[in-house]
């Protein structure tokens, strides 16, 4: 072989392996998603939400799935672990008095909001009361326990209305997320300016579209958050998810259960987050025909909860007659299939109640077009109760005026049981369709577990004979749970296992 | 003119076409092999025997739900094209007429709606009024009229300009008269055109609202609705939204064919002429004399 050939071989081989070695890594880079940064780089977070927030303001947000997003920002004085727990977050420790209507919260020393402002007892008590005046606060409803709130340096008093062992599940993450009180100021510009003592920092944001934010160093647990950046996008038609993740635009993503096939084909993590969606049928017993107590019933025995699963979640949900999930703390075994499918028990029902196939024709009005009020059209078609969907795009002030005689609703739950339980069976709660009208018994089942410490051994017990007398309103009909589903690239390492929650301590984004 | 129409070969196809989509409309919800209500356990089935287009994520009969849609989808293109030329052709008609101050009206409320989108106006307006078919089609036949109203007047105003018209005007004829006698004949023809283009445009219209779930209140199915709902399940059924999708584009595709048939029949270049086989057979030979 000549000199000449070799050298001409070996230049071949050298630009073959530079194509070969480049094609690789391009090839490597889309299938990885072609994210962000190589190995070592800063690692982002690139997260499609359907829940993408309306309001950065957590006074004005409330208490929906919404607050998954505003943790990036915000710190609270609580947080729950994977138990669903109550245990410190901007607040390193708590006690209760003797009586049991007041609670100290010692916060962190050294804190401050990203604006510079310290964490310190006034902020909280700011914010407390904030939640609880502001005229569009979504939040008043669920502080009525706290009478006055002082604040001494780093510490919090809580003084209560009445004997309430609920206030650390309750401060947490869904209704005690603190905003700087300088930018409070301007609750307005608050509103798209979110300025927290959490995790992140916002750095843009486009309102209803996309945000960008960075690490806060000074987050008292930054020392656990391991992402560098986030950009956070509304999520496009859930049909394009998938590919998004594939293609490297987002590396999580909320997912509907009809994706889920896909994205496991497509080799992504599909995962389900523990939580305490339920889905309901809501009555307002004030209107006829529900103030006939047979046709409530009539309505319980029609509805076929498998049915709602098998369509709706992929079987991926739960069947549920109760706002918990079974094996959670508040979950009432005895009062399991209460009310079973049974449609030949309610027509039977409807007779007794003096009606016949077709005699009660009513209006089901829900926001937007969802499958679930399909199903329940059917169901009760099946016995007799004819019903005409109706979208209303302005649903939510009849709804929660409690103006309407039937609706859909779906909730993703509460950090604190018995807010879950006052805001479906207390007389005012909002998820009550039927205020003023509330089960009897429920009103002192609720004191009982207000007044029974969390690490009593009567706690359960308290908890679920409040759930059982709950259990006996007549306004609401629980259906299925949908499943909290998610969809990872597998550069994500996995969540905590944080019930409801969406908690990023400890969680790293690999190189790309 | 429908004799000139259907003497094209554009027009014959573009009449057969449409003409079966109404008979759709008409006759599909009898058609229909199933209740294109009924929910099931079949859901997301693939085509059989039983389910000619496979069922939906309920479990319904989606060639059922098809044909039962049709009349929804029709009527709301006709809705919006209907209104449209009845508040774009008239005023664009009297705008010639009836003073300055008409014209001017006229001619800035025009300008106004061009410039509003009209899906967001239809959103607003559904939300305002309630979520139904009729005040969506008939709020973006609104939107939709500036095209009637610009090509109504243009026309008039070529014809009002003319020298019968004006003898007409001296000879004490009246102004209905005119109208009725010389401009509605003169201005019939652009209007044949801009309706048969809005019908198509009505499709798409109705079909992207109902794609966004507004004007049609769930389970009353449209092409749209069904194309939408077709999307999310990809996965199970690549191949659903082929069947809303082609009703769609050849309804839309046979209303401009439409449009273009009449405005060969109706030009004033005499563009049929160009299909009649004598007048090509003249063209050629007239070629190879010249060649």
């Amino acid at each position: 072989m000549s000199v000449r050939t070799t050298a001409r071989r070996l230049r071949g081989a050298v630009i073959g392996i530079a194509v070969v070695a480049t094609l690789a890594s391009t090839v490597s880079a889309c299938g990885n998603g072609g994210a962000s940064a190589a190995a070592g780089g800063p690692s982002t977070l690139k997260w499609a939400s359907s829940y993408f927030p309306t309001h950065w303001d957590p006074v004005v947000s409330g208490s929906g799935a919404q607050f998954r997003l505003l943790s990036l920002v915000h710190a609270s004085l609580t947080r729950t672990d994977e138990s669903g727990k109550a245990v410190p977050d901007l607040a390193k420790d708590w006690e209760y008095n003797t009586a049991g209507d007041q609670v100290t919260f010692h916060l962190r020393p050294g804190l401050k909001f990203t604006d510079g402002e310290p964490v310190d007892g006034a902020a909280i008590k700011f914010a407390i009361e904030r939640a609880k005046t502001q005229k569009n606060s979504a939040l008043f409803g669920d502080l009525t326990s706290i009478k006055e709130v002082t604040a001494s340096g780093l510490d919090v008093v809580v003084k209560l209305t009445q004997v309430d062992h609920q206030i650390p599940q309750l401060l947490g993450q869904r209704v005690l997320q603190v905003s700087s009180p300088k930018a409070a100021q301007d609750p307005a510009k608050l509103d798209q300016n979110p300025v927290g003592a959490g995790p992140f920092v916002v750095t843009q944001l486009v309102p209803g579209t996309k945000a960008v934010l960075k690490k806060n160093p000074d987050y008292w647990d930054a020392a656990n958050i391991h992402i560098d950046n986030v950009e956070l996008t509304s999520a496009p038609d859930a049909s394009t998810v998938v590919s998004g993740l594939q293609t490297g635009v987002y590396n999580f993503a909320d997912l509907t259960p009809s994706q889920a096939d896909a994205a496991k084909k497509a080799g992504l993590d599909v995962f389900v987050q523990p939580g305490f969606n339920a889905s309901n049928i809501s009555i307002n017993v004030n209107k006829a025909p529900f103030d006939n107590p047979k046709v409530v019933d009539a309505v319980r025995h029609a509805i076929n909860r498998k049915e709602f699963v098998d369509k709706l979640t992929f079987g991926l949900g739960e069947p549920t007659d109760q706002p918990f999930p079974e094996g959670y703390i508040a979950y009432d075994p005895e009062s399991k299939n209460r009310w079973p499918y049974d449609p030949a028990k309610s027509k039977a029902l409807l007779a007794e109640a003096g009606f016949q196939p077709g005699d009660i024709k009513l209006d089901l009005v829900i926001p937007d077009a969802q499958p679930a009020s399909e199903i329940v059209q059917s169901q009760l078609a099946a016995v007799g109760i004819t019903l005409t969907i109706k979208v209303d795009k302005n649903w939510s002030k009849p709804f929660f005026a409690k103006e309407l005689a039937l609706s859909i609703y779906g909730t993703t739950g509460r950090d604190s049981a018995v807010q879950t339980l006052t805001a479906h069976f207390g007389p005012n709660g909002p998820l009550n369709p039927s205020t003023p009208y509330e089960p009897a018994g429920f009103e002192a089942a609720v004191a009982k577990v207000r007044q029974t410490p969390l690490d009593s051994p009567d706690y359960p017990t308290a908890l679920r004979a409040a759930t059982k007398a709950g259990l006996d309103s007549k306004a609401l009909v629980f259906t299925y749970s949908a499943p909290n589903l998610f969809v990872k690239n597998k550069s994500v390492s996995n969540l905590p296992k944080n019930p409801a929650h969406i908690d990023w301590t400890g969680v790293k984004i690999s190189g790309r | 003119m429908v004799r000139r129409v259907l003497s094209l070969t554009a027009g014959r196809v573009s009449a057969a076409i449409l003409l079966a989509i109404a008979l759709l409309a008409v006759l599909g919800p009898l058609l229909a092999p199933l209740d294109p209500l009924a929910v099931s356990d079949d859901t997301l089935a693939g085509i059989s025997g039983s389910h000619w287009l496979g069922t939906d994520y309920l479990g319904r009969d989606v060639f059922s739900r098809l044909l039962d849609g049709s009349r929804a989808s029709v009527v709301g293109a006709l809705e919006v094209t209907l209104m449209a030329l009845v508040v774009g052709a008239i005023p664009g008609i009297l705008s010639v007429y009836l003073g300055r101050v008409f014209e001017w009206v006229t001619l800035r409320v025009a300008d106004t709606l061009i410039a509003l989108p009209f899906l967001l106006f239809a959103v607003a307006i559904t939300a305002l009024l309630g979520n139904g078919i009729t005040q969506a089609m008939l709020v973006t036949g609104v939107l939709v009229s500036p095209l009637f109203f610009r090509v109504s007047r243009a026309a008039t105003l070529a014809v009002a300009r003319s020298q019968y018209v004006e003898a007409a005007l001296i000879s004490g004829a009246s102004l209905p008269w005119i109208i009725r006698r010389h401009v509605w004949a003169k201005v019939l023809p652009p209007i044949a055109v801009a309706l048969a283009q809005t019908l198509g445009v009505g499709f798409i219209i109705v079909s992207s609202l109902s794609f966004l779930g507004i004007g049609v209140q769930p389970p009353e199915p449209t092409w749209g609705g069904l194309l939408a709902s077709d999307l999310g399940y990809l996965d199970y059924r690549p191949w659903a939204p082929f069947a809303p999708a082609l009703l769609i584009m050849a309804t839309v595709w046979a209303s401009n064919l439409l449009a273009d048939a009449i405005r060969d029949v109706s030009g004033e270049a005499g563009r049929a002429l160009l299909n009649s086989r004598k007048v090509r057979a003249n063209q050629a030979a007239a070629a190879g004399g010249t060649a």
